[in-house]
């Protein structure tokens, strides 16, 4: 075991195909999102007036579309670069794209056709309690669409499950715990990929156990209302999905850095001891510090927040110290060749790292009891998210261009990375600060104090909507011609 | 506590952003990489030891203000306000107080989730908690200064969630 079983395996063209159309779906996807993001900015800053209704659909959609497109390219992402080491099925790839498309229609068709506003959340029991803004059909065709997409991803991490310990004898070996406890006198454990690789399994699986039962709850109780249940426990178990959810998508994401760096520095990225513990820590606390998202339900255990405010903190330490720091010392001084990939994936650190600031800020129970809820929380995580993980992915499509279709960048691609940075800082800082001065998340209209910063997230995402359009346009009109093999292209400096 | 959290964002955000910009400059002149490992290894350590502090330091200092269950910070025992959401309403029992006075909203929730939110004038978040039917949160709260005051639907509940507003006067108190 050690990092020298690196590029095991080669992916069949079928492979290389599937994971293409996810990419292509993911860039299409992310850039109709945004504008959906930018609408909404549009109408809470009295630009352009969109109904109430309409807005709250475009909400649900935003938010459910984001979190769904963040998560099949991310796991696209782990799925490229996880299958030179271990033999996944192309089978389950393909089928966990069927099953995600399927689950999108019903949601659009619940949310189009049927006006299913509930938000991506789904709180419980609001699918069946909308004060007659939607029906059954409309609940159960979003729940269920929601539940074929959970179970297309249950299917790819029970697959990448299997593919782990069929090579490494144990998911516990995958994480290091030979070496962590002393048991291996190896210095290095399993490659960066597959310790992430373990995490993401692991925190997802459970995460879709609670997300599937949650929502078969929510099917229920639409479907026959005199079903209920506790609104408390459904609440744990939608934030328990949730939150790993959306958190698994950096985590996934971050492979791409893992990857991505050591070939343009020509250094190599190991799991030291260090590395391995804080991957463990990160597998542990981000299975159980969703309880932050309930600070403002006093009728939870207080030990149970308390917990959940010192365990945020503490998940903050392994990307700071560990995954961050790495970054940074494979850059300095490395010679790098700087391009859209690896700008990308560096910029990603950058917006992943500057995130985890106002989130742990946000983390802190006396500060959440006036910012829950505010425009600080989607500040917080539009940066992490919006500049760190959709940066990993913008990085692995111009990284794929690169190596496969042999794309060399035009000025017109880094003037559109900066632009996409700088604005997407700029949104992210209105967000922050509306939150600041009292803007709730999820309110169709503002109060007059809050428009001016409505008025500037919307100029910020204007621009990050066309340098977005950049890259997705790039990726799409280079993606037919790849074929080119990995080592004719050169990634190091002076090796052109 | 909204600007302290504001400012400290800005801080720490503003110096990650200057290590990578360093970084960056830095990054194009290639050297030997074990030299820095080395040392770098050496600085991750002050670096651990300096954020654990800082977290440990934050935690300790947030974690003696807990909003649940606080002894209210007035003598005698609170006013009870009973507070009831329903689509898209606030059923409170009383919507006025005085200065000072202790008051304990008793928080609960007849059909979805809703968030109550305490404004000010400035529209600014005084402190909330959720409602939640089937639970009743208690939120004590002593109001210091005379005024409008707004409560706000903080969870997201539907298409008027946004009308969930009421008004909450604190009166002038002449005892005090």
């Amino acid at each position: 075991m050690g990092n020298s079983d690196t590029a095991l395996h080669t992916s069949s063209r079928a492979a290389q195909r599937t994971i293409r159309i996810y990419m292509v779906i993911s860039g299409i996807v992310l850039f109709s999102m945004m504008i959906l993001g930018f609408l909404m900015l549009l109408s809470q800053g009295e630009i352009y007036i969109i109904d109430d209704l309409v807005l709250y659909e475009i909400m649900t959609i935003h938010g459910t579309g984001m979190i769904g497109i963040g998560a099949l390219a991310a796991a696209a992402i782990m799925w490229h670069f996880l299958s030179q080491y271990v033999q996944l099925s192309t089978g389950i790839l393909i089928a966990n794209l069927v099953f995600f498309l399927i689950g999108v229609l019903l949601v659009l068709i619940g949310v189009l056709k049927y006006n299913f506003a509930g938000a991506w959340t789904f709180l419980y029991p609001l699918p069946a309690m909308s004060g007659g803004a939607w029906n059954v059909t409309a609940s159960v065709l979003y729940l269920s669409g929601m539940l074929l997409i959970g179970i297309g991803f249950i299917l790819f991490y029970l697959d990448v499950a299997r593919a782990l310990i069929v090579k490494y004898g144990s998911l516990g070996k995958t994480l290091g715990w030979p070496i962590i406890f002393g048991k291996s006198k190896e210095k290095y454990g399993p490659p960066p990929t597959v310790v992430a690789s373990t995490m993401v399994t692991i925190v997802n699986l459970t995460a879709m156990v609670a997300g599937a039962t949650v929502l078969v709850i929510n099917l229920i109780n639409v479907i026959a209302p005199e079903f209920t249940f506790d609104a408390l426990i459904a609440k744990n178990l939608t934030y328990a999905f949730g939150h790993i959810f959306a958190n698994s998508i950096i985590y996934m994401g971050v492979i791409a850095v893992y990857e991505i760096l050591p070939r343009y520095t020509n250094r190599p990225w190991k799991s030291n001891k260090i590395f391995l513990i804080a991957w463990n820590m990160s597998t542990l606390f981000t299975i159980i510090i969703y309880p932050h998202h309930l600070f403002m339900d006093f009728a939870m255990p207080q030990w149970v927040l308390i917990l959940a405010q010192i365990l945020s903190y503490m998940n903050g330490i392994p990307a700071l110290v560990v995954t961050a720091f790495g970054a940074i010392m494979i850059v300095y001084r490395s010679g790098i060749r700087w391009d859209m990939a690896s700008g990308f994936i560096f910029f990603a650190m950058l917006g992943w790292i500057t995130g985890v600031v106002p989130a742990i800020v946000d983390a802190t129970i006396t500060v959440n009891s006036v910012m829950h809820n505010t425009k600080w929380v989607p500040g917080h995580f539009h940066m992490y998210m919006g500049i760190g993980a959709v940066s990993m992915i913008f990085g692995f499509m111009y990284y794929l261009i690169r190596t496969e279709a042999a794309y060399k960048d035009q000025p017109v691609d880094r003037v559109s990375m900066w632009t996409y940075v700088l604005f997407f800082f700029g949104l992210c800082g209105s967000f922050l600060f509306s939150g600041v001065v009292g803007a709730p998340r999820r309110w169709a209209v503002h109060a007059p104090e809050w428009v001016p910063y409505d008025k500037l997230g919307a100029l910020c995402a204007l621009f990050v909507i066309l340098a977005t359009a950049t890259f997705v346009i790039r990726f799409l009109s280079r993606v037919g011609s790849m074929g080119v093999r990995v080592e004719d292209v050169p990634l190091l400096e002076g090796d052109a | 506590m909204q600007q302290s959290a504001w400012y400290i964002s800005l801080l720490f955000m503003a110096l990650i952003i200057f290590v990578f910009v360093v970084v960056f400059f830095q990054s194009g002149r290639r050297t030997d990489y074990a030299p820095i490992q080395k040392k770098g290894y050496r600085i991750r350590r002050f670096y651990l030891a300096t954020l654990l502090f800082i977290l440990i330091y934050a935690g300790v200092i947030s974690l003696k203000q807990l909003p649940y269950d606080q002894p209210v910070f007035a003598a005698g025992d609170p006013i009870v306000i009973e507070v009831n959401a329903i689509q898209f309403n606030w059923e409170m029992s009383s919507n006025q107080v005085k200065v000072g006075e202790p008051v304990e909203f008793a928080v609960t929730s007849s059909d979805v989730n809703h968030g109550f939110g305490i404004y000010d004038e400035n529209m600014i978040v005084m402190t909330q908690t959720q409602a939640m039917p089937g639970y009743t949160n208690k939120l004590y709260y002593t109001f210091t200064k005379p005024g409008k005051y707004q409560i706000l639907c903080l969870e997201y509940c539907g298409l008027a969630h946004h009308y969930m507003v009421a008004d909450f006067e604190v009166l002038p108190n002449e005892e005090a």
